[in-house]
C-alpha cells in the first residue's frame, strides 16, 4: 500500500497536500482498501466552511457509509466532480484522480495534528 | 472480532484466497475476496462458490415429524413429496417471525431443515420445546457437523457435475428447483439441493465437515470451464437484495409477521391450525399497517437499514435493506411501509442522513430470478 512522502495524514485516514495553496484533501489507500468497492461520494458545496475535525462529506462502499473529516479548518474552493461521477477513481488512484476537495486554509495549520507518511504507515500497521 | 466467533472448516482456504473476514451471525465469514461488485457480476454471468456453513441444519425425525412441522410452520408440509423442499417460517404465537427457513422432506418420517445462522439456537430451543409436548418426533441440531457450499450462477451445473459419478450426474439433470437429493461425494454421504439466495440457477451442497475442503477444491478446479470464483457475503447480500429475498434481522424479526414481511405466498392459512395462525387471521382481517415494498432511488444516495421514508411529508415507514443494485444500476432496497398510505408506483422520499432523496416504489422483485431456467 502506498503512502506518498510529500503528503500529510490524519488518524481518520484523510491525506492533505499542503505544498500549494489551496490545500488538496482526499482519503488514503488504506481507507479505500478497508471500505472495498466505493459506490458513492458526497461532497460539500463550494463556499462551505468547516472547522478542523468536522465531517464534510461521506464515502460509501457497497456495505458501509463513512464520514469524511476535515484535517484543517477552512473554506472549500473546489470539489472533484469527476470523483463524484466516478467513485471508482478513488480506488484506482486515491492520491491523484481521487482527490476530493481543495480548501483555503483559515489559519496556520496545526502540524501537530498531522502525521507524515512514515508515522501514518506505522499507525495503520498497528490498527 | 469476538473470540467466540466460530470458524468454518474452510477458514484457512478463505485466508489463502485473500478474503476479508468479518463476524456474522456468530461466525467469522468471508465478506469479500476481491471486489463485491465483481463477485456479484461473476454470479450473474458465470459461477460463484459461497461458503455458507454458518447456516444451521436441523433434523426432524419420527412418525409424527410431518404433524409436528405442520403445527409449527406456516407453509403446508403435506404438499411435499420425498426429496422436495419449501420456503416457510416459524412464528411466535403472536405472529412474529422466529425465523424463515427451508424444510426438505427426505422421507415421510425425516425432514432436513436449513435455518439462519444467527437464529440456529433460538430455532432449535423453540422446536425442542414445541416437540416436548408431542410424542413421536425428535429434533436434533447438526449445524456444526455440516458444511454448506452454495454454487450459484448460469454455469453452476457444470461445476457441480465435476464432483459426480455418471449416474448421479444424470440424477442431477432431473433435479428441479427446490428439490434435494442424497449424494455420495468422495465416498461420503451428503445432500444437493437446487436452491439458493442469489436469484440465479444454482445449488446448495450439504457436506460433512471432513470433505468440505475437497469439495471446495473440486468445484474450484472447474474454473477454466465455468469461470467459478469464491464469493463473499457482501455480494451475497447485493444478489439476494436484487432478487428481493428477505434477510432475517434486516427485513423482518421477531416483531414482524410473514404477511407484513411480504411472504404471504408461503403462508397457508387454509391448511388448519398452526402456531401464530390466529394472530395472522386477525391481522389480515384488520388490514396490514406495514407491508414490504421494493424501491429504487430516483436521485443519488443509497438507502440503508433504518432510514425513514416519507410520503407528502408524512412518515410512512423505514428502509429495511438498501444498497447499490449492481445488475440493475442505481440504488434501491426493501422497506416496511404503511400500505394504507403508499402504493406501488408512488414516489416517496428517503431521509439519507438528513437529506430527502426521491425514490419510487416498484413491483417486486427488483431482479427476476432465473432459478427455474
Amino acid at each position: 500500500m502506498e503512502f506518498p512522502n510529500g503528503l500529510k495524514y490524519t488518524k481518520d485516514h484523510e491525506w492533505i497536500d499542503t505544498a500549494a495553496a489551496p490545500v488538496t484533501i482526499g482519503v488514503t489507500a488504506y481507507a479505500v482498501d478497508q471500505l472495498g468497492d466505493i459506490v458513492h461520494v458526497e461532497l460539500p458545496k463550494v463556499g462551505d466552511s468547516f472547522e478542523a475535525g468536522a465531517a464534510f462529506g461521506t464515502i460509501e462502499s457497497t456495505k458501509t457509509v463513512s464520514d469524511l473529516y476535515m484535517p484543517v479548518a477552512g473554506k472549500v474552493v473546489e470539489i472533484n466532480k469527476a470523483a463524484v461521477a466516478n467513485p471508482q477513481s478513488l480506488q484506482d488512484d486515491p492520491y491523484k484522480l481521487g482527490w476530493l476537495v481543495k480548501v483555503e486554509v483559515k489559519s496556520k495549520i496545526d502540524a501537530s495534528t498531522l502525521l507524515d507518511a512514515k508515522a501514518y504507515q506505522h499507525f495503520v500497521a498497528e490498527a | 472480532m469476538a473470540d467466540t466467533d466460530l470458524k468454518t472448516p474452510l477458514y484457512q482456504v478463505h485466508k489463502a484466497h485473500g478474503a476479508k473476514m468479518v463476524p456474522f451471525g456468530g461466525w467469522l465469514m468471508p465478506v469479500s475476496y476481491s471486489s463485491v461488485l465483481q463477485e456479484h457480476q461473476t454470479v450473474r454471468t458465470a459461477c460463484g462458490l459461497f461458503d455458507v456453513s454458518h447456516m444451521g441444519e436441523l433434523q426432524v425425525k419420527g412418525p409424527a415429524a410431518t404433524t409436528f412441522l405442520q403445527r409449527v410452520s406456516v407453509n403446508d408440509v403435506t404438499r411435499l413429496g420425498d426429496g422436495e423442499g419449501q420456503y416457510t417460517a416459524i412464528l411466535h404465537p403472536d405472529g412474529g417471525m422466529i425465523d424463515d427457513l427451508i424444510i426438505y422432506r427426505i422421507q415421510a418420517d425425516h425432514y432436513f431443515v436449513c435455518v439462519n445462522a444467527s437464529n440456529t439456537d433460538k430455532d432449535y430451543q423453540w422446536l425442542l420445546q414445541q416437540a416436548s409436548a408431542m410424542a413421536g418426533v425428535k429434533v436434533t441440531n447438526e449445524s456444526t457437523q455440516w458444511c454448506q457450499l452454495a454454487v450459484q450462477g448460469p454455469k453452476s451445473t457444470l461445476a457441480v457435475e465435476a464432483l459426480l459419478s455418471p449416474v448421479t450426474k444424470a440424477q442431477l439433470s432431473g433435479l428441479n428447483y427446490m428439490q434435494i437429493m442424497p449424494v455420495k461425494l468422495f465416498g461420503v454421504d451428503g445432500l444437493i439441493a437446487r436452491t439458493g439466495y442469489t436469484g440465479e440457477h444454482g445449488y446448495e451442497l450439504y457436506v460433512p465437515n471432513a470433505i468440505a475442503e475437497r469439495t471446495w477444491h473440486g468445484l474450484m478446479e472447474t474454473h477454466s470451464q465455468t469461470g467459478i470464483q469464491p464469493i463473499g457475503l457482501g455480494a451475497r447480500d447485493t444478489l439476494r437484495l436484487e432478487a428481493c429475498y428477505l434477510l432475517y434481522g434486516n427485513d423482518m424479526n421477531d416483531g414482524v409477521s410473514p404477511l407484513e414481511a411480504g411472504i404471504s405466498w408461503a403462508v397457508r392459512l387454509e391448511k388448519g391450525d398452526f402456531v401464530g395462525r390466529e394472530a395472522l387471521v386477525a391481522q389480515k382481517a384488520a388490514g396490514l399497517n406495514r407491508s414490504q415494498f421494493a424501491l429504487r432511488m430516483n436521485e443519488d444516495g443509497i438507502p440503508r437499514h433504518g432510514m425513514e421514508v416519507f410520503k407528502d411529508g408524512d412518515l410512512v415507514g423505514v428502509i429495511n435493506s438498501g444498497s447499490v443494485l449492481p445488475t440493475l444500476g442505481g440504488a434501491g432496497g426493501l422497506a416496511l411501509l404503511n400500505p394504507k398510505k403508499v402504493a406501488v408506483g408512488d414516489v416517496v422520499e428517503v431521509d439519507v442522513r438528513g437529506k430527502r432523496k426521491l425514490a419510487r416504489l416498484v413491483p417486486k422483485p427488483l431482479y427476476k430470478a432465473k432459478v427455474k431456467s
